[in-house]
């Protein structure tokens, strides 16, 4: 029982240091990724400072500028941003 | 005890990390430089190039097609001598494989370059009154594009498509070589 709290508390540690900036790196990866969607589709943005995820390949991003824009994947397989 | 053990791997791992993560930077760091150096003579460059095409189709506006390929095996070799030029799939599969650019991104990207393509291929079927010095515009821009987003992330990949960028006009300019596309 003691060893399995341990063990618990370890995994819990290991995943406070090793996921959250991994979490972090995505994010920001993310965030890129959207500025460059953006800014290739000719639309004003600036850069993208958050991105919600709305499901597979379908984001809501916000620029820096007030901005919104919903990028996602089409049928067609384009990607399309829309001001929302 | 035990417990000290386990603390003590997870802050060497730890470390380990951190030690990874500062690493990285170190390969961007000396070719950015050239790259910006590389990049002011490329926009100048892709200025000339499209006063040069617009230039050379004024002179000549029927024989362009004709003319493309010549200019394309004698560029290849006139390049810079480290970095041998691409041909498109090499440059599709580096582009796939690259960290520098986000999925979205290579997604659009592809997006613009199959819209070229179209461009392109209605040029050669005839459906479209347009000549290779105007379609030289977009593609010039779409390089630029790309560049872009590469030069801080993959230089390598970006002096690779500087380099490669006659050979590639020079498949797209030739309608035989474009057919095999």
């Amino acid at each position: 029982m003691n060893k399995g709290v341990k063990a618990w508390t370890l995994t819990m540690v290991m995943m406070t240091f090793f996921i959250g900036p991994l979490r972090a790196a995505e994010d920001a990866a993310l965030l890129k990724d959207m500025t460059s969607v953006i800014a290739l589709l000719g639309l004003p943005c600036g850069q993208v400072v958050s991105v919600i995820k709305k499901g597979d390949n379908d984001h809501i991003a916000t620029c820096q500028d007030g901005n919104r824009y919903r990028v996602f994947l089409n049928t067609e397989g384009r990607v399309v941003a829309t001001k929302q | 005890m035990h417990v000290m053990r386990l603390v003590g791997l997870l802050f060497f791992l730890l470390a380990a990390g951190c030690v990874g993560v500062e690493r990285a930077p170190p390969p961007t760091g000396a070719p950015p430089a050239e790259a910006a150096a590389v990049e002011p003579s490329k926009i100048g460059s892709t200025g000339q190039g499209v006063a040069k095409v617009e230039s050379q189709n004024a002179k000549t506006p029927a024989k362009l097609p004709a003319e493309q390929p010549r200019k394309q095996s004698a560029t290849p070799s006139s390049g810079k001598p480290g970095t041998p030029p691409l041909d498109l799939t090499a440059l599709e599969t580096r582009l796939k494989e690259t960290k520098a650019i986000g999925v979205f991104t290579k997604i659009t990207l592809k997006n613009q370059v199959d819209d070229l393509l179209s461009q392109f291929r209605a040029y050669y079927q005839g459906r479209v009154k347009t000549t290779l010095a105007e379609l030289r515009q977009p593609y010039d821009m779409l390089l630029l594009k790309v560049l872009s987003l590469l030069q801080d992330g993959d230089p390598e990949l970006a002096r690779a498509i500087v380099a490669s960028r006659e050979a590639i006009w020079g498949i797209l300019a030739d309608p035989a070589k474009f057919a095999t596309l």
